[in-house]
């Protein structure tokens, strides 16, 4: 199942244009991930998914990207719904300088999920297991969120990205800060996230890639390159530029 | 070549001993002129604070006072108070002539008429007896008291004669003269005379107009600056604001008294005199500097928070209403207090728009005619009288303390509600 399509997909900021012509189809429950050297767009086209271009005065999109087959770029799309249903975890963990608990209402309480305390104190609990966080904080949640260690910051955004439960969950390198345990700990996570959500995650790490994607996008100067099935761009890309850049001749 | 090296190594580390030592003297030149200002205000402020009386006895004489027998409340307060007044200070010398009564009533402070007033109103079974009562004393025999003033002086270069001082120094001998604490100088409004003249409508004028100030600065500098902070697109239009409201904060506060002189008094025709015209003055004075606190506030909160909040589906006002303005407030508050601290201290506009009129009432709402601190040490400053002297230090330590503890109270805020963000 194709949950998102993007079709003709063109940005840029101001005169200079940082993605050119982009069409990509992403796989309904799957973890889709997104390569390539700095500056070559990922994560330009990572924050089109959920308009968080918007906030950037400067930046334009043009193109189609159809989410269930409605267009997001139209304008009758309403940004506020759209990102109730596409989360997002950004590279630095940014939980809110508030306490655990109020970092994982926050969601649930503008966009008016729960009815009662019971009903939050429920999607908070059910938030933090799914990001196995809770065993780690589950006494302190009325302590601030930005008192744990890095990687638990990570691990609870992600719980702060799941309590409205989105379809889709967008992650912008969301270890490059962590150490290796903490990072093991979060691609652990994401195996178990897929099966109720739709992934795509930005990565600087080949091998990371290769461990937790079914589908694999390469981009280069603002375009893609290719993009096919994580099995095949690693072992057999049809484009020579992605073969250097997997073995590591440039990036 | 090594030799070189290490002179070259030792030529850093002179330079750099020699940076730290104007370093340190510039500290010390900047501290050598703090401690001198505080000193100086302190030594000749502290006396302010004590108030001289003179003990004198009273005969509380029936029929001087014009009282019939058992007489109402009514009657005691219309009573003639005047002539026993008058009577128990020319009994201090029972030889005196008349020019010399008129001195010795000179002594005290034309208020000595109420002071007798209200002793006989506390306590009516005084009639008819004999009482010593606590009288100010005059303002020139309240300096010679504290020793400041000079007696050496020939008597004709003196406004306190040898007469009234062989009669004080014979009171200061009998123990008759005290020194107590300056109560007037916090409970009394405006005098001429220095030793009835006290702070309390200046302090008020002064609370009235900075909380103006605040009602008006506070809203408008906060919502501007959200506004261009968070929600303006970045284009030539607000750069151009952006520049004028950094002109604004630069512009000398005697425009803006000027422009309150002309627009509030000319053409609204607020009333002249009072805390609301001052404190709307001040507050377009205070306004540039709460809009740039605000918004260096407002750009301090880190990026990463908003882009959090707006992933979340959270809308552009939701954001900034439950993120980036609460997270700002500690910055945006200490920079309100500071940019009150200085309303607080400015005189310029407030003589332009006519708080520096003589007020002899305490204010009881921001639309009576006040004064304001500063200008109050303004006033006192340019009379001529000594007692003012002492006057004017002392209300300076008050504006001062006042300063120090809204400046204090910024920093707590600053220190105690700032967050941190990893």
């Amino acid at each position: 199942m194709i949950k998102i399509k993007a079709k003709n997909v063109d940005v840029f900021y101001g005169k200079k244009q940082a993605l050119y012509n982009i069409g990509l189809d992403i796989e309904e429950n799957q973890v889709t991930a997104l390569i390539g050297p700095s500056g070559c767009g990922k994560s330009t086209f990572l924050r089109c998914l959920n308009r968080m271009n918007d906030v950037i005065d400067i930046c334009s999109v043009k193109g189609e990207i159809l989410i269930n087959d409605f267009n997001i770029n139209d304008k009758s799309c309403d940004v506020v719904r759209l990102r109730e249903k596409i989360g997002m975890v950004f590279q630095k963990p940014n939980p809110f300088p508030k306490t655990v608990y109020e970092n994982i209402s926050y969601g649930p309480t503008i966009h008016g999920m729960a009815q009662s305390k019971q009903e939050m104190d429920e999607i908070v609990e059910t938030s933090l297991k799914k990001a196995a966080l809770w065993e780690e904080v589950k006494d302190r949640l009325h302590e601030p969120g930005t008192g744990l260690s890095g990687g638990q910051q990570q691990r609870l955004c992600i719980a702060r990205a799941i309590s409205v439960r989105p379809e889709v969950i967008l992650m912008d390198e969301p270890c490059s800060a962590l150490d290796p345990i903490a990072t093991a700990q979060i691609e652990e996570l994401i195996d178990e996230l897929k099966k109720e959500h739709t992934i795509i995650i930005v990565t600087h790490s080949m091998a990371q890639a290769a461990r937790v994607s079914q589908n694999t996008g390469f981009f280069h100067l603002g375009h893609l390159i290719e993009h096919g099935s994580t099995d095949k761009i690693f072992k057999n890309p049809d484009n020579t530029k992605t073969q250097d850049y997997i073995t590591g001749r440039f990036g | 070549m090594n030799k070189s090296k290490e002179q070259l190594l030792n030529k850093r580390y002179k330079a750099e001993q020699r940076f730290r030592l104007y370093g340190l003297s510039a500290i010390f030149m900047a501290l050598l002129f703090l401690t001198i200002f505080i000193f100086k205000i302190f030594s000749t402020g502290y006396s302010a604070f004590q108030k001289t009386w003179l003990i004198v006895p009273v005969t509380f004489d029936a029929e001087l006072m014009m009282l019939e027998q058992n007489p109402s409340n009514e009657d005691l307060q219309d009573a003639d108070y005047y002539d026993i007044a008058l009577k128990s200070m020319a009994d201090l010398d029972p030889n005196a002539n008349e020019d010399q009564e008129n001195e010795l009533k000179r002594m005290v402070s034309y208020f000595f008429e109420k002071e007798i007033k209200n002793e006989l109103l506390n306590n009516p079974g005084l009639i008819g007896k004999t009482k010593e009562v606590y009288l100010t004393a005059s303002d020139d025999l309240d300096q010679v008291f504290k020793g400041n003033y000079p007696r050496d002086l020939p008597e004709d270069q003196r406004r306190v004669s040898d007469y009234q001082l062989k009669i004080f120094d014979q009171l200061v001998a009998k123990g008759k003269v005290e020194s107590k604490f300056n109560i007037s100088f916090f409970t009394y409004a405006d005098s001429r005379e220095p030793e009835l003249a006290g702070i309390a409508s200046s302090f008020m004028g002064s609370i009235f107009s900075i909380l103006v100030c605040l009602m008006i600065a506070f809203p408008v500098a906060v919502l501007a600056a959200i506004y261009l902070e968070e929600f303006a697109p970045k284009n030539r239009f607000t750069d151009f604001i952006e520049v004028n409201i950094n002109n604004l904060a630069a512009v000398p506060s005697i425009v803006f008294g000027l422009l309150g002189l002309g627009v509030l008094l000319a053409i609204f025709h607020l009333p002249r005199s009072t805390p609301l015209v001052g404190g709307i003055t001040l507050s377009l004075m205070t306004l540039p500097t709460i809009i740039i606190a605000a918004r260096a506030s407002l750009k301090a909160v880190p990026p990463s928070i908003r882009e959090a909040a707006l992933a979340m589906g959270a809308s552009r006002m939701q954001t900034t209403m439950h993120h980036t303005v609460p997270l700002s407030m500690p910055g945006t508050l200490s920079g309100t207090i500071i940019g009150l601290a200085q309303a607080l201290g400015e005189t310029a506009p407030l003589i332009l728009i006519g708080m520096v009129a003589f007020v002899n009432t305490i204010p009881g709402s921001p639309m009576d005619p006040a004064a304001s601190l500063p200008v109050q040490i303004y006033i006192w400053a340019e009379s001529a009288e000594r007692g003012f002297v002492e006057k004017v230090s002392a209300c300076i330590m008050v504006l001062l303390g006042f300063l120090i503890i809204m400046n204090l109270f910024a920093q707590i805020i600053r220190h105690k509600f700032e967050k941190k963000w990893s």
